[in-house]
């Protein structure tokens, strides 16, 4: 049953890493990588339920603080530069 | 593993997938954003809970809490941030009333 939520966790990264490489202007790349940020604090969740061990969580709040600095970092970037 | 906490992790892959296949599909910016935040974000709220019940410690299940937390906090402000920024970039055609000139023209 876990071999269910790998999967589907390679289909979501997997989308959002197409939307990454080839979107057509700057925002699209940035919604993917926001998105991918997502797909890893999932996976990371997942396979320390996997494990059934807490070590690996703390790693996970991190990530979540670390990608919305990222994606308003971006977001400003864009604001002022443009495309 | 027990079963509910497989159906909530599993569910909550299934919505970060349908997210990823969002994103590949839908047309612009603003409807690629609408899948990249909702969806993750409430599959994120899914597979904590599933993983709190397996692992089943206190010291996990307070972290747990205060990441969805920060991810029901931080994702809808960083949507919001690059909706804004990207309102200039990009040229979409819109369904309905653009309520951001709408704004600036009844204040200015």
């Amino acid at each position: 049953m876990n071999v269910i939520a790998l999967v589907l966790l390679v289909v979501a990264a997997s989308g959002f890493m197409y939307r990454l490489l080839r979107g057509p202007s700057l925002p699209d790349r940035v919604v993917g990588l926001d998105g991918l940020q997502s797909v890893v604090v999932i996976a990371i969740i997942a396979l320390a339920a996997q494990a059934d061990s807490g070590i690996t969580i703390e790693t996970v709040l991190v990530a979540v603080l670390v990608g919305f600095v990222g994606t308003t970092a971006l977001s400003r970037f864009i604001e002022r530069r443009g495309s | 593993m027990s079963l509910a906490s497989e159906i909530l992790i599993v569910a909550g892959c299934a919505l970060a997938a349908i997210g990823g296949i969002g994103v590949v599909r839908f047309r612009d910016v603003y409807s690629r954003m609408h899948a990249a935040a909702k969806a993750p974000t409430l599959g994120l709220v899914l597979v904590a809970i599933g993983a709190a019940i397996e692992i089943g410690t206190l010291l996990a299940a307070t972290t747990l809490t205060l990441v969805v937390i920060m991810q029901l906090l931080s994702s809808p402000v960083g949507a919001h941030a690059l909706s804004r920024a990207s309102r200039r970039q990009v040229d979409i055609e819109m369904d309905a009333v653009d309520d951001l000139t709408r704004d600036e023209r009844s204040s200015s």
